[in-house]
């Protein structure tokens, strides 16, 4: 049985002293990050000490463990070691306690039926769900996304206001063109489509720069950070979902933008738009 | 005559003015809240550390301070040790635990802090008196409102569970002598304080003389980085980690944000800027006409710049001014979202206002305004004067 140690600091790496162990030495996985920065390999012998300097149990390297994608352990530094639970609670005196059992159940019903034996029986422990432990050890990245979120808002008015804006500007260049036009007899409504279309190609083609300058900066963020928090996980993921939202969202303002910045157009009269 | 010239030309397009000074008020409001969220994390942080006296603090070797259930032995006799150096004026242990504490049939779980009242730098005491004796306790409002305690009222406290036996370990009956505010502590996080021996008995010869944390006190003048390492190299059952140390290390881990900020923080001084130039180039080009006859007439080159350079700078200026108040508001709403961080200390702001941050928005606002009209002020004052007004004539 393998026990989690979560505590670097209760163990000491040394040298392997002059004193014979007392039984054949057992054997460790080590964190491939603590490997790496130690200079440890499969087959090495360390001592492990609950205080640095103390006399402590002999073990051998025998598996690098490659760290899960746990989120909220990105931004810990801490180091981790697997030990059999046995040493592990001889070496830092712990008894026979343990801090968790992990039960398996045999689907939904049952670990309902499960907790609430447990929880009836039992006394000095509770038993969660693993739904319950994900819910509590993701309000990190619950916080997180909310404020990403308030960011992308922000972002969205500012995009907004600034497409208002070029499309004004390029109405308004266009005015002597477009009165032309409705005094030759095009109609306002032909004029609005096609500002209107305009705009809204503008924002499609904008928005295909956009997915595509996003995936680059999903993909530089990724190896960025992986390298930073040394760690496989996913910082930044770009779904089609995700795409179809800022896509969709895109249009509308383009659209939006273009048919308030026709308005302005079409409501003048056409000798008005010439300056007379 | 040129500021009448730049006030007409804006006031001439009202709507168009009106929204590149909103767009830019938006991208000055991202852009301060990135300069206060880039240095707020920082200066919060020091202070909070600082705010207490003590510059060194001293975590079981290898860990930051309360980041793992690791405890420091012998706390005793490293206590002693670093009273008898010239440099320590004072020693605060501090052992941390998680306590049951029930009250008429109602049990919560809250955080206890075992300290020594005397040099303690914890908490506050809001009313009443810290806790001194075996039997005290002082406690603060969450936990209070939790059971439904006053001060005067006594409480059962216990350290942990028998299995076997099925009953509490490490039971105490306390007395609620003070109303305390913990300055380190999660805001809506329930605590309470005890004297670090009661504290250290009630968990059993596991925590007997071990301390979760140290924080040392220098005299006047010492110098905090020679002492951080004198202490890390000469007890080696502890880390001892400096203001700065510490605030590098929560930087490291909070980089995150630091770079969001600089990303988000360039991308909304590129957005101002690329509107405002955009703004002024069209604008320029709608009255090539009119700058050409203002040469005609014996206006100068520079009077000419100088007149473009106004327009994009007050449109910067002004959307700077109003970006302000809305950076503010905008700070204040993405600080109550971030505040909800699981642990974070009540006092940690992440957007801290500070009069620098607003001049350095204000400052790379204007400069960005100032050169977003240069291109299309060169180009309009640099065309032929003759070739222009035909061209304009003609149109």
């Amino acid at each position: 049985m393998i026990a989690l140690l979560p505590l670097i600091p209760l163990l000491a790496a040394q040298s392997i002293d002059s004193q014979p162990p007392r039984h054949p030495p057992r054997t460790i996985a080590v964190d491939e990050r603590l490997a790496r920065d130690a200079g440890l390999r499969i087959g090495d012998t360390l001592v492990l000490a609950p205080t640095p300097g103390q006399a402590g149990d002999t073990v051998i390297v025998s598996a690098l463990v490659k760290r899960p994608a746990d989120p909220s352990e990105v931004a810990r530094g801490a180091y981790r070691i697997r030990v059999h639970l046995d040493e592990l609670q001889q070496l830092v005196g712990y008894g026979e306690r343990v801090e968790r059992f992990a039960v398996a159940t045999r689907g939904h019903a049952a670990t309902d039926t499960a907790l609430g034996a447990i929880d009836a029986s039992a006394f000095g422990f509770r038993a969660y769900s693993s739904r319950e432990i994900a819910v509590e050890s993701s309000t990190t990245f619950l916080v997180v996304s909310r404020f990403h979120r308030a960011i992308g808002v922000i972002t969205i008015v500012a995009s907004a206001v600034f497409l208002l804006c070029i499309m004004l500007l390029k109405v308004d260049e266009r005015r002597r063109d477009v009165a032309a036009l409705r005094l030759m007899g095009i109609s306002a409504r032909t004029i609005m489509r096609s500002v209107v279309l305009e705009s809204a190609l503008i924002a499609a083609c904008g928005s295909v720069a956009g997915v595509a300058l996003g995936s680059a900066v999903s993909a530089f963020v990724n190896w960025h950070y992986q390298r930073v928090y040394r760690t496989p996980l996913t910082f930044s993921l770009v779904t089609g979902e995700i795409i179809g939202i800022a896509v969709a969202l895109s249009l509308c303002l383009g659209v939006g933008a273009g048919w308030l910045a026709a308005q302005r157009l079409v409501r003048q009269p056409p000798l008005s738009l010439f300056g007379r | 005559m040129i500021l009448s010239l730049a006030r007409a030309s804006l006031v001439r397009h009202r709507t168009r003015t009106l929204l590149a000074v909103i767009g830019v008020a938006i991208s000055a409001a991202m852009l301060l809240d990135m300069v206060m969220l880039a240095s707020g994390m920082r200066v919060s942080f020091r202070s909070l550390l600082l705010s207490q006296g003590f510059q060194i603090r001293l975590a079981p070797r290898g860990t930051l301070p309360f980041d793992t259930d690791a405890t420091i032995p012998g706390a005793s006799s490293i206590i002693a040790r670093l009273e008898a150096r010239a440099d320590v004026l004072a020693v605060s242990p501090v052992l941390g635990a998680q306590l049951h504490v029930e009250r008429g049939g109602a049990s919560v779980s809250a955080a206890a802090l075992g300290t020594l009242a005397a040099v303690q730098g914890d908490y506050k005491v809001l009313t009443g008196r810290a806790p001194t004796g075996d039997g005290e306790a002082a406690v603060n409002d969450a936990l209070l409102a939790a059971v439904g305690a006053r001060i005067g009222d006594t409480l059962r406290v216990a350290a942990g569970f028998d299995p076997q036996l099925r009953g509490y370990t490490g039971q105490r009956t306390i007395r609620i002598v003070g109303r305390v505010h913990f300055t380190y502590l999660a805001a809506g996080e329930r605590a309470l304080a005890l004297p670090l021996a009661v504290l250290q008995a009630m968990e059993g010869p596991s925590q007997a003389d071990r301390v979760s944390l140290m924080m040392v006190r220098l005299r006047d003048g010492a110098a905090v980085e020679a002492a951080r390492q004198a202490i890390d190299r000469e007890i080696p059952e502890v880390s001892a980690i400096s203001t700065a140390s510490a605030i590098e290390q929560v930087e490291q881990r909070l980089s995150y944000f630091r770079q969001l900020a600089f990303i988000l923080g360039t991308v909304s001084l590129a957005v101002g800027f690329l509107l405002v130039t955009t703004l002024v180039t069209v604008s320029v080009n709608e009255r090539l006409g009119e700058i050409a006859v203002l040469r005609a007439i014996g206006v100068r080159r520079i009077r000419i710049v100088e007149q473009i350079l106004i327009e994009g700078t007050v449109i910067m200026l002004g959307g700077a001014v109003a970006g302000l108040g809305l950076g503010l508001l905008t700070a204040r709403y993405l600080n109550s979202i971030l505040a909800a961080f699981p642990g974070l200390p009540e006092a940690i702001d992440f957007f801290l206002f500070q009069p620098r941050d607003a001049w350095v928005a204000l400052g790379l606002l204007a400069a960005c305004g100032i050169l977003a009209g240069v291109y299309p002020a060169w180009h309009g004052a640099s065309r032929p004067i003759a070739g222009t007004l035909r061209e304009e004539a003609v149109a």
